[in-house]
């Protein structure tokens, strides 16, 4: 697999500024520490693979205007508290898929603020929380500017005595007239001694905008078990593939096969 | 020649009894059209047929090919070769259709079967339902409408090729160009032998597949077993003959208490 970022530079502030018109970049932040800023130039086009950032603490993107940045990431490492935040400057969409298998507790906080006009954000989080982990998303979402649009999807599967947590909020404020903000969080709890926890939170101090919450916890549905029982599947099947349900559409967000190939022996090797 | 002999059922569900005692035969080849009024035991006969967890079986049996069908799983007795269209489809979440097909038809069968196969077969069968391809690569039933939903039974209905297919309110949600196409794949398949076990509020699905028998559910057992003239006039004139002339008193369901309070948002409304 490639590790190197072409045309990009590490001043000692940690900065990043990628200037290539390549479209397929590997972000390595392996020996990087604290927090890492990436700076990404106007009009750009592009998939960003961060990978080996156990050590960093924040990491904050730079969206500059009329860019399409789609970042992907397997988080499966230990890490107790981590934060990523977004700028997203006018016209420009930035798109995220976390796949969370952090092997200890760990509090994510994520902070999205959609800062020109125009702007997307297309969130998307798989998170297992298993073996007494107690984990918690805090994802925000703030429309600063008009006619912008989010999408909050949040995913999740407990077990095993262990704690998930999903706190969305999306928030319009006064003016950001033809703002969107959606989301969506659902959480699988496999046992009785289990917590999953979702709240959908809405901020809306705009009229003229579209906003949607939606939230479900529970057990694997019976109902379910049953129609695909019916057509054949054993007990256990069924619940495998309606819990690859919940992890596995993160893998849409990956190009890289290494990376697809590795999520989804993750997800099999530990259902 | 596939055989389900039912003798004597009762089932219960929630500690309530629905079925009390049915008697039935269905043999492959046949397409027995399931009436009755609503809250009387025929969904909850092809269900306890396949297996649905929330109900139990008390009494009876039931033998399919000479088996005992109540000691199986309900993956097995999809495996010996029945099939139940749903009413209400779930709808599962990350759970590609095509997928979940191809694991279903590889799960009958000892050798898996190969990609090009498997997705000619699937091509052809959505070509036969007009179905668009890509519901076949969407979640499962997820976003469906209704139509949708009941063409995805059938979809399933064509690729697992049962003995026995039971479909509950297929028709329900479809429109009447719809309501054809279904009907020419049932009619096509019983061509082919399959028997079918078919409930349906309206003559029209029972118009174009023409049933060769009629069973009428009443009170949770079977009232009536034969002709399929029968549909006709349960269409025309209702369920009163089987009081007047079969002197057999149609019991109301007794309303539960109401569980779910009305907001309070609801009840101001209600006042204005």
């Amino acid at each position: 697999m490639e590790r190197l970022i072409p045309n990009f530079d590490i001043n000692k502030n940690k900065f990043i500024v990628l200037e290539s018109s390549s479209n397929h970049f590997l972000l390595d932040l392996k020996d990087k520490k604290g927090s890492v800023i990436v700076g990404l130039q106007a009009g750009l086009d592009f998939d960003l693979i961060l990978i080996n950032y156990e050590n960093v603490d924040e990491i904050h993107f730079d969206v500059n205007e009329n860019s399409h940045v789609n970042v992907a990431s397997l988080m499966h490492f230990d890490k107790k508290e981590l934060k990523i935040s977004a700028n997203i400057d006018q016209n420009s969409e930035f798109k995220a898929y976390f796949a969370d298998f952090i092997t200890g507790d760990t509090k994510c906080n994520v902070v999205i603020n959609l800062n020109g006009e125009n702007s997307i954000c297309r969130w998307h989080l798989a998170s297992l929380s298993e073996k007494n982990q107690h984990k918690e998303f805090d994802v925000n979402i703030y429309h600063n500017a008009l006619n912008t649009y989010s999408r909050m999807d949040n995913y999740g599967v407990v077990r095993d005595d262990a704690k998930l947590v999903f706190s969305g909020i999306g928030q319009i404020f006064n003016g950001m007239k033809g703002s969107k903000a959606h989301q969506n969080a659902k959480i699988m709890v496999f046992d009785k001694n289990s917590t999953g926890i979702a709240k959908p939170i809405l901020k809306i101090d705009e009229n003229d905008v579209e906003a949607s919450h939606a939230a479900v916890v529970g057990k694997i549905n019976d109902e379910h078990i049953f129609y695909l029982t019916s057509r054949g599947l054993s007990e256990d099947e069924a619940k495998r593939i309606i819990t690859f349900g919940y992890l596995k559409p993160i893998i849409k967000g990956f190009e890289e096969q290494e990376l697809k190939d590795q999520i989804t022996d993750l997800i099999e090797g530990k259902m | 020649m596939s055989k389900l002999i039912i003798k004597n059922l009762h089932a219960e569900v929630d500690g309530k009894e629905i079925l009390k005692g049915i008697d039935l035969v269905i043999n492959e080849g046949e397409t027995v059209a399931v009436l009755g009024p609503n809250g009387h035991g025929k969904s909850t006969l092809l269900n306890v047929i396949m297996g649905h967890p929330k109900y139990k079986v008390t009494e009876g049996t039931i033998l399919f090919d000479d088996e005992d069908l109540l000691k199986m799983t309900t993956d097995e007795r999809a495996k010996k070769g029945l099939f139940l269209g749903m009413q209400n489809p779930s709808e599962i979440p990350g759970v590609i259709n095509s997928d979940f097909l191809r694991a279903a038809v590889n799960a009958r069968s000892e050798t898996p079967v190969s990609t090009y196969k498997f997705y000619k077969q699937l091509n052809n069968a959505t070509a036969e339902l007009k179905m668009p391809f890509d519901l076949a690569t969407r979640s499962l039933n997820e976003g469906f409408s209704g139509g949708e939903k009941k063409r995805n039974e059938i979809l399933q209905l064509l690729l697992l090729n049962p003995k026995i297919a039971m479909l509950d309110e297929i028709d329900s949600g479809l429109d009447v160009d719809a309501i054809q196409v279904v009907a020419d794949s049932i009619n096509k398949l019983k061509a082919k032998g399959m028997g079918f076990m078919v409930i349906s509020h309206y003559a029209r699905l029972f118009d174009l597949i023409q049933p060769t028998r009629a069973v009428v559910v009443v009170n949770g057992k079977v009232v009536i077993d034969g002709d399929p003239k029968y549909i006709k006039r349960i269409d025309q004139t209702g369920y009163e003959f089987i009081k007047t002339e079969l002197g057999i008193e149609i019991q109301k369901d007794e309303p539960d208490m109401n569980t779910v309070s009305i907001g309070s948002c609801a009840v101001k409304e209600a006042i204005k």
